[in-house]
């Protein structure tokens, strides 16, 4: 970073952060102490949504703020023309404070003391995030994120409550009434472009492109309203001509270069200088993907988020549950044979609308795995618990479990952090809206009767940073699951479990404390050392793609994906750059599992950014023989474009092939795209899929550690309950290459009860209850398909397990 | 109707429908028999002013009538909060020709399982389910990508040939969502 500015700034960020948090606590702290004296209690964690409004001071000044944005924005952020506003700033105001619960004339006058202390509680919070956004960036990308996130977050606001049409009559009104103002026809022609409207989009596009100053920009965005109506030579010339107006923007050349793959080539008015060819994702892939969403019946939604695959009714066959941020859940069953029947209608599932992340774990140990659910992510949503009713319906049980939560929560996950046997639940809190109030973690332990309780404050894990994802992995090998927690703007933590309930703070010591938009993470022993290692994927902006798919690497001051590895003591080391992880995706959900079959984990990523004009390809890494990931997407048959949310890898017909599932799909109604699965031809290798019940764990065995020795090497996996957007299969697969045999199979419960087995087939799916000797087949052997060798492998009298105390090593 | 399974039976393709009995937002009230009455097959599209992706078939479903005689067409306008004035202005507005019912409460989309709007059923004359999802798979005509899926079925319906597809994808606006009944973040009227 060339900028003395950033120079100066970066090695003060720490001091600057306590000096901001400082003055937030001061100000809470003072206002706390006009509460009291107003005799008005501070609002609780909101549990229900807050249907009439804000309830008290700071959360009327947010929404006020927010109000003040989105009027902001109409006006293009001319201060003039917002003044000239004054009746809007005026009702923006009766909306934000007219309903405040306000109880007797004290608390009235203790309002004009409350606002300043609410308003400067949300100045100090919004600048320790800008001090982050231009730590991460420089201060010089600074407005350019802001303008991005005003853009993001106002919209949202517009579009989850269907006020588009309101909008969209104001925006007109106002185009109207300023014919020489073009900036304002071209916020109307990209709104028409997110409502899918394209022709009336090009249409004020062609007229805001008469004006000079904004010819570019009206240009590059006419080229996307015409390649999403499919008109791509037309897309082309106008990228064409934006490009020689701005000859650095990337996004036009991206999108010509889009349009050419559907032509079959750039026309040959393109000159040379304005191509560009694609240099990631090239490298040799070991497997080659099908699509096969249509085929087998998983192609019925849209506007994909989270994806789940896990065991519905105990037949053995995994199902599939896929989330869409418009409507609700679609539920589908395996048929048996990879194939998939919608049974979405009365699963009681259907009316959960905007479902970010799904989490699956069995919590009250009947056998039949439920669903904790989170809500839009970066808007305040319902999280609820349906409980498996095992017959392929599930009933809401949210209030009755005691785990009502409202907030912008992005990702869950299930876990027996004090391995009772009774799988707990944490739920991570975002940064809802451009403004917030930040909103808490969660921690909620379940009480073993069906009930759980908030222990988030007495644990120690009440962080105040806005989290996308968290892991939960035993990282220091002592029994207890650990949490790390992957800030989307801020530093990153991580708990160790002491064991007793509580946690400590172990963020900076261990090196995991680094500022990154990180969204969801994962542990994940991908150098198989018996240490687990850490991934956390994050998210790049456009710019940063661009600049990755066309030069193949990342620009200089870019972030990639964070791979750390575990020393064993404590401590962790980023080794993504020197493995070959350094590209920058919009990364907003990873998953990883040995998609090829050949004993290495491969990672999948599902890419993204919100506006129209954004379009990524999911991105693949194989870990090749040579310890260095590999971007093979292209080379294994992924598309060129889309919009990556719930990726997934999972054995849907049994037959040793994973597949990879993509949710795509973007928030504007005008950006919708459907769930696509992507099938290896053929069986890559042979494998061994390994399923584990807890008796004394939990039932899920949510936490469990596998150690699989063949061919001299060993792989390690671990249960997961909820790794974000994707919720892996609690199915863990191990690829074996060529090898016919496996030496042993090490299980470590969570209830720390150590098995070993051998004898174990090859190119099956088998499954282990904790404490008994032996195993059993998942499927009927008559009926698996494509696996002939697994016919021959019965097993033979299973090897005792020889049990051990609590895992301590 | 003792279950929340039994009170919204699934409809299976290939099965009856069961008959509904709602306002009409131009006048009246409409059954599915009546709409039926006179036609082969019957095209209901679950609906809502609002939604931008229903805005995008106004002309097909406008000219439904001439492009396919033989079929009968109701729309069922059901999202939650939407009332009878907003839909008679954009009727209006957007110059609609076809026949509107009101869902008001969502009650039959409920019972349709149907999330989001648009979101069509083609059934014969005895009310059997034929095809349900979407009309297309939300690309333009233009594009290389886009597949129909309403129009083949419907033609092989007519042709009396078996439909290849019959469920496709769900697209578009929820129906019903918490959000709706938020504080609006336009404060205007």
């Amino acid at each position: 970073m060339a900028n003395p500015i950033n120079l100066l700034l970066r090695p003060w960020t720490r001091t600057a952060e306590a000096g901001l948090r400082l003055m937030e606590r001061a100000l809470e702290t003072a206002n706390s102490l006009v509460d009291a004296v107003a005799g008005e209690r501070r609002s609780e964690t909101l549990l229900a949504p807050p249907l009439n409004g804000p309830r008290n001071a700071d959360e009327a000044a947010v929404d006020f703020a927010n109000r003040l944005l989105l009027i902001a924005r109409q006006h293009s952020g001319n201060p003039l023309a917002m003044a000239a506003s004054w009746s809007e700033v005026l009702r923006a105001a009766g909306s934000s404070f007219g309903r405040l619960e306000r109880d007797g004339w004290r608390q009235w006058m203790a309002l004009p003391l409350q606002m300043p202390l609410s308003f400067g509680t949300l100045l100090a919070r919004t600048s320790l995030r800008g001090l982050h956004a231009g730590y991460l960036g420089g201060v010089e990308r600074l407005p350019e994120l802001v303008k991005y996130s005003m853009e993001f977050f106002t919209d949202l606001d517009i579009f989850v409550t269907l006020q588009y049409n309101e909008y969209l009559s104001a925006l007109i009104q106002d185009a109207e009434n300023h014919p020489e103002n073009a900036a304002k026809r071209l916020l109307l022609g990209k709104t028409y472009c997110k409502l899918g409207r394209y022709e009336e989009a090009v249409r004020e596009l062609t007229e805001a492109a008469n004006d000079p100053a904004i010819r570019a920009e009206a240009l590059q965005e006419r080229m996307v309203a015409r390649y999403r109506a499919g008109h791509f030579a037309e897309a082309i010339a106008d990228g064409a001509a934006a490009l020689d107006l701005a000859p650095s923007d990337n996004r036009s050349r991206f999108w010509m270069w889009l349009g050419a793959q559907k032509l079959g080539g750039y026309p040959p008015s393109v000159p040379e200088h304005q191509r560009m060819e694609l240099r990631v994702g090239r490298h040799p892939a070991s497997v080659q993907l099908e699509e096969i969403a249509a085929t087998i019946g998983l192609d019925k939604t849209s506007g994909g988020r989270g994806t789940a695959v896990f065991d519905l009714e105990g037949d053995g066959y995994l199902d599939v549950i896929l989330s869409s941020v418009h409507a609700g859940c679609s539920l589908y069953r395996n048929n048996g044979d990879g194939t998939f029947t919608d049974i979405t209608v009365g699963s009681g599932l259907e009316d959960t609308a905007s479902v970010f992340c799904i989490a699956v774990g069995d919590y009250n140990n009947d056998g039949f795995p439920d669903l904790y659910v989170t809500r839009m992510g970066f808007y305040d949503g319902e999280s609820l618990l349906f409980r498996n009713n095992g017959d392929g319906t599930f009933t809401d049980v949210t209030a009755a479990a005691g785990v009502r939560n409202w907030g912008p929560a992005f990702t869950a996950q299930w876990v027996d952090y004090d391995c009772d046997g009774h799988l707990d639940l944490f739920v991570t809190a975002n940064h809802g809206r451009f403004f917030a109030t930040p909103a808490k973690n969660r921690l909620f332990h379940n009480n073993g009767d069906g009930t759980f309780t908030d222990v988030t404050a007495r644990a120690g894990i009440a962080s105040d940073y806005p989290f996308v994802g968290a892991t939960w992995g035993d990282y220091n090998n002592d029994g207890f699951p650990d949490l790390f927690l992957s800030s989307s703007l801020g530093r990153s933590q991580l708990y160790r479990n002491n064991g007793d309930g509580t946690f400590t703070n172990v963020s900076r010591s261990a090196g995991l404390d680094a500022i990154c938009v990180g969204f969801v993470a994962l542990w994940c022993d991908y150098d198989n050392d018996g240490w687990l290692d850490l991934i956390q994927f994050v998210w790049s902006p456009e710019a940063d793609v661009l600049h990755t798919m066309i030069h193949g690497e990342r620009p200089p001051h870019g972030h990639s994906l964070r791979l750390y590895h575990n020393n064993g003591d404590g401590t962790f080391t980023l080794v993504s750059p020197e493995l070959g992880l350094n590209e920058c995706w919009g990364t907003m959900t990873g998953n990883a599992a040995d998609l090829n079959n050949d004993g290495r984990i491969e990672l999948v990523l599902g890419n993204g950014g919100p506006l129209m004009g954004s379009s990524e390809p999911s991105v693949l890494y194989e870990l090749g023989e040579d310890g260095r990931f590999h971007n093979t997407s292209f080379s294994a048959g992924l598309p060129v474009s889309g919009k990556g949310h719930g990726v997934n890898m999972a054995d849907l017909a049994g037959d040793g092939r994973l597949c990879l599932i993509v949710a795509d799909g973007g928030m504007y109604p005008g950006d919708l795209l459907t769930t696509a699965v992507y099938r290896p031809k053929t069986l890559p290798g042979n494998y061994l899929n390994v399923r584990l019940v807890g008796t004394k764990s939990n039932r899920s065995a949510i936490g469990a550690r596998l150690r699989l020795e063949a061919g001299g090497t060993s792989q390690h996996r671990m249960v997961h309950g909820g790794s974000g957007f994707g919720t892996l299969p609690l199915e863990q697969h191990f690829g074996l290459g060529k090898l016919q045999r496996i030496d042993a199979l090490e299980i470590l419960w969570p209830s720390g009860l150590r098995q070993r087995f051998s004898g174990l087939p090859v190119n099956d799916t088998i499954e282990f209850l904790e404490g008994a000797a032996g195993w059993r087949h998942v499927y009927p052997q008559k009926s698996r398909r494509g696996v002939a060798a697994a016919e021959t492998h019965q097993p033979a009298a299973p090897v005792p397990a020889a049990a051990a105390g609590r895992g301590d090593d | 109707m003792n279950s929340q399974q039994s009170a919204h039976p699934k409809q299976e393709i290939g099965g009856m429908v069961p008959e509904i009995s709602l306002p009409l937002v131009q006048g009246g009230t409409g059954t599915l028999q009546g709409f039926l009455k006179g036609k082969k097959g019957l095209l209901v599209v679950f609906w809502s002013e609002t939604c931008s992706h229903c805005l995008r078939y106004d002309s097909f479903l406008n000219e439904f009538p001439q492009r396919y005689p033989e079929l009968g067409l109701v729309v069922i306008a059901c999202r939650q909060g939407e009332t009878a004035e907003e839909i008679l202005a954009t009727i209006a507005q957007r110059n609609l020709r076809f026949p509107i019912l009101h869902d008001q409460d969502s009650r039959i989309a409920r019972q349709w399982h149907t999330q989001q709007t648009p979101r069509v059923f083609l059934l014969d004359a005895n009310r059997r389910l034929l095809y349900r999802g979407a009309i297309d798979n939300y690309r333009y005509p233009a594009d290389p990508d886009y597949q129909a899926y309403l129009r083949p079925a419907i033609e092989a319906f007519l042709a009396g040939k078996p439909i290849e597809r019959p469920e496709t994808a769900s697209f578009g606006c929820a129906v019903q969502s918490v959000y709706y009944q938020l504080p609006k973040p336009l404060a205007r009227s």
